[in-house]
Formats: structure tokens, C-alpha cells, sequence
């Protein structure tokens, strides 16, 4: 699966486009048919897609048993198993809280702005695209490509914390949905809360790499630090990806 | 004495005590400057309020994991710093004090600090189970009696998290050929991290208490006193503990296993280990998020749980028991595993079945996230939901037995040998069944609805536990003590420590069943003397204090054991085990040549056959 890099790049618009479509339609099934089973088959789609090809789950699966286990490449590899154990654990974070939500409000949902919550989807979906670009950018050794992709996955992290903590909530507590005033509230803050303390962990982890890049501590052979950290940030983006329908368009408004 | 105060251990602690203060100094702080209350000595407000403390709490936690230095190579890589690939360890005791990654190191600082807790957590039993010893109150209050059955059961479950951890970390590497975990860092920080849950823990005592039990149930968890979120917040961290050590051990086992060492070829206990740590790491999640949510409603007011805002207290019931239940699992596997292991070492045989036994691990693990709402039928859930979870429950009871199938086939017509860790088998196994016969009465909703709050339950959950974990975790120690020390456990002592231990724990639980069938309710304080259940209390008063004091003699046999025991470097119990293979103790970094697996593991008794061959 190794590609050369104009091609990775384009396969890596490709599929950002088909994810800015799904969400579309979701957005439009979700105003016209309110289908519950059509608007979870699209979010399989879109996790399926950020699974295979931003996180790379396929490369779990490389033979390398026989290989030098001292080499960088065999300890990558197992660094890979920890970081894809450690994203399993966490999705039952966040499988426990679709349970809570799904058990406290049932077919209801909470009155939220449907504009911004879009908007921030869309802000989240660009810095997966960023990120990937990133990514495939130090995989071929394109350093500068590197480090634009990841500044700009940071500022449009930073750009989706100010949307949810700095608007939504005020904005949420301003029409009287606070954490206080029942289950639809709590739910509202717990989930977003969760995702955005998740979110805030990942651009930490970019700042890092971002400034260890900038030393040149990365090359084309040896990044597993970015790759990490992108893996990482497409993991939080697929959370979104069930955590805005479950939020924004499953059930029928409070 | 200056350099015991300078290990990591010590300096962690002084950070945790500084990191707390300034945690709630700082909530404190900014309470002040919004003129909220910051001041005040009622049962959630002890000197600082209750945010402060929960957040100074969590800093507390970050500052000791700062302060023994366990996270110093990640950020120096964070800065971009090379760290060296290996670390030697100081000569001496020091090294247990302070952050060590060799996986031999931290396997004994999780057991000896799993012992600590046994003990605390058995003092605890003790002192209420005097209390209850006759009827009528004579030295609790009902609220200390509350805190010290509910920290009784939370002690001894983040124990046994820490001895099987202890267990596995020590073991596994060793026997599937590796220098060490995958992540040793990673197991320095898994281990580092729940010393200070087990401070924040037994800080609730301090700190008013908690009434609910371990289960931490609300409405009731969400109206208790402070304590409760100290509780909450060591549960949860010492839930990291667990999830990452699974991480690890998951990883090293995957990516680490000698050449040769197919999955069917591997140790039965390093499958049970891989069945307990598919469970640790994700369902731990589901404790860490139901208590995270009472820690939340209780600071901020988010009514999940609360019925007059319309939340819903059964909910939190699911998420608490999707772990809950799975982890007497994580309890029971790895010494259920230990029992399959050492048993063909003393009967001289092949493990009957192996496949299967290795099977049936994965299939309690996977069968045992099915079965979590069996603990709820009287709690007012779903009535549908009964038959289903009933006939689950039921289910875990055919891979449980096609383990006893194994066991006693590997006995059947063996050369019998019984040194003291057999000894623990065999009683492991007989009390284990024990439990395990006295456990579908509890699975069938039309019996569990009379049982559920009785004593039957508590004797029937002592016999899984002491079967399934404490009989084959000294079994373990008595076996590999050996290999970690050179020293062989003295054999008298260890009788008169199984002896006790046994009769003891045997009076205890069969009575317990007993009384609860005839009517003793479980965790209260006081009961009608007209029960005339005083002279029973009694008796198992008198059991519960010889079990304490088998312990006892465990501990003195280790201290003389250590000092003048017999020398023991060769492979004592005559094993197949890699591990035997080379001289005791084990160096660090363990093998100094590879080896290959040539054979099956458990072939006792089969002239010219061999598991493993070190490679020249």
C-alpha cells in the first residue's frame, strides 16, 4: 500500500471530499427523512473511511514476526499495537457515554444551534485533512509540507475548541440548556466536554511534534511521533463522527 | 535511613501532599475571587471545600508521578531528548523504592504491595467482623461500620488488581523468552500510578467516610459524605493502573514471544493472562466513566443519576456492572491459569486438553461481557432483561467447567507430588468449585430474588475469590519464590500457614451460605438476637482471625525465609518451564541466550521431549 506522493496526496483529497459529501447528505437525511438507521450506516461509512485510509488500520496487520527485533521498524510496529490498544480502550470511554445518551434522553435531543454545530464538524473534518496531508508529507521526507500541514491541523483544533467551549456552551447556557438543568444538559456537557478535553490532549501532542519537527528530529524512515499523533487526531475525529448525529441530528428536539 | 527518604517512593509522597494542597489552594483561590464559599466543617466540606479537594486530589496524583520520576524519559522525549535504551538498576533494596523498568523489579513491587493492601484491607474485615461477633452494637457507629465494609471491598480489589499484575508482569516475559514488557516505561508507570490511588483511597477514611459499599450505588453515593469522591477519584485512577498494564502486557505478548512459540504452543497461564487483560483494558473504562459521572453530578449538579431532574440511577447500574462483573473474572484467570500450569508440574502429566483449557479462558472473558445484568434483578430494571442475562450467566459455567474437566483429568492417575504451592492448588481448585456450584442459584432469577441481599451471596463470592485468586496466588509466590530470590519458603511454615488458612476460610464461608439462607441480610451493622445467629457470628468471627493469622505466618516465613532459607538456585519443582531452565535468581534482562520452542508445553512424564532448546 505504499503510493508514491502525488498520489497519496490526491487519494487523501479524494477521501476528504467523500467525507465533506457524507456529512452533507447526513446533515440533509437528518432535516428531511430523520432516518435513525440511514444516518448510523453513514457514520459507519465515514468511520470506516477515516479508519482505512487516515489511521492506516491495515498496517496492524504487516508480518513482521521473523524481522530484527531491535530495529526501528520492528519497534514501530509494536508501537503501533500499543497506540491501536490504547484507542480500543478509549472508544469504550465513549461507547459509555453513547449508552448514557441513548439511555437518559432516549428519540429526544437537546435544542442546540444547528449552524455552528455543523460548522464545527466541518472545522473538525479540514484538520483531518490537514493532518493526513502532514503525515504523507514526512512519509515521503517533505519536511516543509510537514510542518504547513500540521500548523494548520493545530490552528483549526484550536479553531474547533473555541467553536464548541468558546460558543456552543455559552450560547447553550444563554437558551438555558446548563449542566444543572437535567439530563439533556448534563449529557450536552459530558459528551462535548469529554470530545473537547480529547481534542485539547491531541493539540498538545501536535505542538510537540510540531516543534520537535521543526528541529528536524523527524525523517521519511523514522517519525513514529507523527504517525502517532496523526492516528491519534483521525481517532478523535471519528469520535465526532458518532458523536454529531448522536447530538445534533438523532431523535426529535427537547 | 537519608537515602530510604530520598527514594522515589518518598519523594513521590512529599510531591502528592504539596500537589494536593496547592490543587485545592488553587480551586480555593478562584472560588474566593467568584465569592463562593471556600471555608467550612461539615460532612462534604473538610477545611476546604469538596471541589477543592477533588481537584487538589487529581494534582496530587499528577505531583507524585512527577516527584518519583517515573515520567522524566517521556518528557525529555517530549523535549526532543534522546534517553538511554537501557537503565541498570542500583545494587540493594533501593531499586524497589524508586522507578525501575525491569519487568522482574516491578512484578515484585506490584505483589509486596498488593500484600500491604491484603493486609490493610483484612484488618478492616476484622474490625467489623468483631463488631459482628454478637449482636447489638459495642464498639462502631453504623457509619464506621458502613466505611470499613466499603473500603474492606475496595482494598482488596485494587490488591488483587496489583497481585495479578504483580503476578503477570513478573512471569510472562519470562516464560515467552522476552528481555522485557514491550513498554517498559509504560509498566513503571502503570504500577507508580496506583500508589497514589491507594493513598487517595485509604484518604477517604480521614475524610468522612463513605456508606454505600464498593459499588458506590447512587442516589445514595451522590449524597454521601466527602469521602465518597476520594473513593470515586482512586478508583478511577487506580483504573489506569489496570487498563495500561493490560496495554502492556497485550503488546508484549503480540509482538515479543520467543521464536518457535505458536499461540497453541504458548503457557496456559499466559493465555489466561491475554483473556484477563482483553478484559481489563476496555471494560475499566466503564467504572473510571460511571464514577466519573457521580464525581460530576456531585460537582457540578449534572442530574445523570438523579430522578428529581429526571435522570435515571439504573443506568449508572449498567455501566458500573459492564466492569464490574467482568472483573471477578480478571480476578479469577490468571490464578485459574496458575492452577493449570502448576498442576501438571506435581502430577507428573500433560495438562488434559490443552486447547481447550486455552480456549475456555478467551471464552469466560468473552462470555463474561454478556452476563453484567445478572447483579441487577432486584434493582428495578427492565423485567425483559431478566431471562436473557439468567440464561448468560448460566452460560459462563461451561467454559468454567470444561476447566475442572481439565484439572481433574490431569490429576486422574498421576504421580501425585504435594509440596506446599500444590497444596494451594488442590485447595484453590476444591473451594473454587465450591463457589462455583454455590453460584447459579444466585444466576436463576426465581432464587436470586430471595438471596440477593443475604449472606449467601457474601459466602459465595469469598469462595470465588479465595478460590479462584488467594489460594492460587500463594500457590504462585510459593512456587516462584525461588526463582526471584534463590531461597526456598519453609515448608513447615507453609503448612501451618495452609492449614489455618484453609480450615478457616472453609468454616467462614460455608456459614456464611448457611446464615444467609436462613435469613441473615448482608452489610449492616447489627442484626435481631432473636435470629439466633450470635453463636454462628461467633464461629466465623474465630475463622475470619485464623485466616489472619495464616497470613500472619506467611509473612514470617518470607522475612525468615529471606534471611536463612534454604538455597534454592537450580529448577527445584523439576519444570519444563523456560524460566527453570536457567539458574535462580533470574539477572536482569533475564535470558543470556535465546531460546526456541521445539515442543509442547505441558508433555510431563514423556521420556526425550523437550519445550524449549537455548540456541548456542
Amino acid at each position: 500500500m505504499e503510493h508514491n506522493k502525488s498520489y497519496a496526496l490526491s487519494l487523501g483529497l479524494s477521501i476528504f471530499i467523500l467525507l465533506a459529501a457524507l456529512t452533507g447528505v447526513e446533515y440533509l437525511v437528518a432535516v428531511t427523512v430523520a432516518s435513525v438507521f440511514l444516518l448510523v450506516v453513514i457514520a459507519l461509512a465515514k468511520a470506516g473511511l477515516v479508519l482505512y485510509y487516515y489511521m492506516h488500520i491495515y498496517r496492524l496487520n504487516r508480518s513482521d514476526l521473523e524481522a530484527d527485533r531491535h530495529s526501528y521498524a520492528y519497534k514501530t510496529g509494536s508501537n503501533r499495537f500499543g497506540l491501536w490498544l490504547f484507542l480500543l480502550s478509549d472508544s469504550f470511554v465513549f461507547g459509555g457515554l453513547l449508552v448514557t445518551r441513548f439511555g437518559l434522553l432516549g428519540n429526544t435531543r437537546p435544542d442546540l444551534n444547528q449552524t455552528l454545530g455543523l460548522a464545527v464538524t466541518a472545522v473538525l473534518l479540514i484538520s483531518s485533512f490537514f493532518m493526513n496531508r502532514a503525515e504523507t508529507s514526512m512519509e515521503h521526507g517533505d519536511r516543509k509540507g510537514f510542518l504547513i500541514g500540521t500548523a494548520a491541523t493545530i490552528l483549526l483544533g484550536v479553531g474547533f475548541l473555541a467553536g464548541v467551549v468558546g460558543l456552543e456552551w455559552p450560547l447553550a447556557i444563554h437558551e438555558g440548556l446548563t449542566p444543572d438543568s437535567g439530563p439533556a444538559g448534563a449529557v450536552f456537557f459530558m459528551l462535548t466536554g469529554m470530545h473537547a478535553f480529547h481534542v485539547f490532549t491531541g493539540v498538545i501532542f501536535l505542538v510537540i511534534v510540531f516543534r520537535n519537527g521543526l528541529r528536524g528530529l523527524y525523517s521519511a524512515e523514522k517519525h513514529w511521533a507523527v504517525e502517532a499523533a496523526a492516528v491519534y487526531w483521525h481517532f478523535v475525529d471519528v469520535v465526532w463522527i458518532f458523536f454529531y448525529p448522536a447530538l445534533y441530528l438523532i431523535g426529535t428536539h427537547l | 535511613m537519608k537515602k530510604f527518604l530520598s527514594t522515589g517512593l518518598m519523594r513521590g509522597l512529599a510531591f502528592q501532599i504539596l500537589g494536593t494542597l496547592a490543587g485545592a489552594g488553587f480551586v480555593t483561590l478562584i472560588r474566593f475571587l467568584m465569592g463562593l464559599k471556600i471555608w467550612g466543617w461539615d460532612k462534604t466540606t473538610y477545611g476546604f471545600t469538596e471541589p477543592a479537594w477533588v481537584f487538589g486530589g487529581l494534582v496530587g496524583v499528577l505531583s507524585f508521578l512527577y516527584g518519583t520520576r517515573v515520567l522524566d524519559d517521556w518528557l525529555k522525549w517530549a523535549a526532543g531528548k534522546e534517553t538511554h535504551e537501557r537503565h541498570e538498576d542500583p545494587p540493594g533494596w533501593v531499586k524497589f523504592f524508586g522507578p525501575s523498568l525491569d519487568h522482574k523489579v516491578i512484578g515484585i513491587q506490584y505483589t509486596v504491595t498488593s500484600l500491604i493492601l491484603l493486609s490493610v484491607g483484612g484488618l478492616f474485615a476484622l474490625i467489623f467482623r468483631t463488631e459482628l461477633a454478637a449482636s447489638g452494637l459495642q464498639f462502631l457507629d453504623p457509619d464506621l461500620y458502613n466505611t470499613l465494609m466499603s473500603l474492606h471491598g475496595i482494598v482488596m480489589i485494587v490488591s488483587i488488581l496489583l497481585g495479578i499484575a504483580g503476578v503477570m508482569n513478573y512471569l510472562v516475559p519470562m516464560m515467552i523468552g522476552a528481555a522485557d514488557m514491550t513498554f517498559p516505561r509504560l509498566n513503571a508507570f502503570s504500577f507508580w500510578i496506583a500508589v497514589p490511588a491507594a493513598v487517595l483511597l485509604l484518604s477517604s477514611l480521614a475524610l468522612g467516610g463513605f456508606d454505600t459499599g464498593w459499588t458506590g450505588y447512587p442516589p445514595l453515593s451522590a449524597r454521601a459524605p466527602l469521602g465518597m469522591q476520594m473513593f470515586f477519584l482512586g478508583v478511577f485512577v487506580a483504573g489506569w493502573s489496570s487498563i495500561l498494564g493490560a496495554l502492556n502486557l497485550l503488546a508484549t505478548v503480540l509482538r515479543l514471544r520467543a521464536r518457535g512459540m505458536t499461540a497453541f504452543r504458548m503457557p496456559i497461564f499466559v493465555w489466561a493472562a491475554v483473556a484477563t487483560s482483553i478484559i481489563s483494558l476496555t471494560a475499566t473504562q466503564l467504572i473510571g466513566l460511571s464514577f466519573q459521572l457521580v464525581m460530576f453530578q456531585r460537582l457540578f449538579g449534572m442530574g445523570f443519576f438523579d430522578p428529581a431532574k429526571g435522570g435515571n440511577p439504573i443506568i449508572f447500574q449498567h455501566l458500573f456492572w459492564f466492569y464490574s462483573h467482568p472483573a471477578v473474572y480478571v480476578f479469577v484467570l490468571p490464578g485459574l491459569g496458575i492452577i493449570s500450569e502448576l498442576l501438571p508440574v506435581f502430577a507428573r502429566k500433560p495438562l488434559f486438553g490443552y486447547k481447550w483449557v486455552a480456549m475456555s479462558s478467551l471464552g469466560i472473558a468473552l462470555v463474561g461481557f454478556l452476563v453484567w445484568a445478572h447483579h441487577m434483578f432486584t434493582s428495578g430494571m427492565n423485567e425483559y432483561l431478566r431471562v436473557p442475562f439468567m440464561y448468560s450467566t448460566l452460560l459462563v459455567a461451561v467454559p468454567t467447567g470444561v476447566k475442572f474437566f481439565s484439572w481433574v483429568a490431569t490429576l486422574w492417575g498421576g504421580k501425585i507430588e504435594t509440596p506446599t504451592p500444590m497444596m494451594f492448588v488442590l485447595a484453590g481448585l476444591v473451594v473454587f468449585l465450591l463457589g462455583g456450584l454455590s453460584g447459579p442459584p444466585n444466576a436463576t432469577v426465581s432464587t436470586d430474588l430471595h438471596l440477593h441481599d443475604t449472606y449467601f451471596i457474601v459466602g459465595h463470592f469469598h469462595d470465588t475469590m479465595f478460590g479462584g485468586y488467594v489460594f492460587p496466588f500463594f500457590a504462585a509466590l510459593y512456587y516462584w519464590f525461588p526463582k526471584a530470590t534463590g531461597k526456598k519458603l519453609n515448608e513447615k511454615l507453609g503448612h501451618w500457614h495452609f492449614w489455618l488458612m484453609t480450615s478457616g476460610m472453609l468454616v467462614l464461608t460455608l456459614w456464611m451460605m448457611r446464615v444467609g439462607l436462613l435469613g441473615m441480610r448482608r452489610r449492616i451493622a447489627d442484626y435481631d438476637p432473636a435470629l439466633g445467629f450470635d453463636l454462628s457470628h461467633l464461629v466465623m468471627t474465630v475463622a475470619a482471625f485464623a485466616i489472619a493469622l495464616s497470613v500472619l505466618i506467611f509473612f514470617v516465613n518470607v522475612y525468615t525465609s529471606l534471611r536463612k532459607g534454604q538455597a534454592a538456585t537450580g529448577n527445584v519443582w523439576n519444570s519444563r518451564s523456560p524460566e527453570w531452565q536457567v539458574p535462580s535468581p533470574m539477572p536482569a534482562h533475564n535470558y543470556e541466550k535465546e531460546f526456541r520452542v521445539v515442543g509442547e508445553p505441558y508433555d510431563y512424564g514423556l521420556p526425550g521431549s523437550a519445550y524449549v532448546k537455548f540456541e548456542d
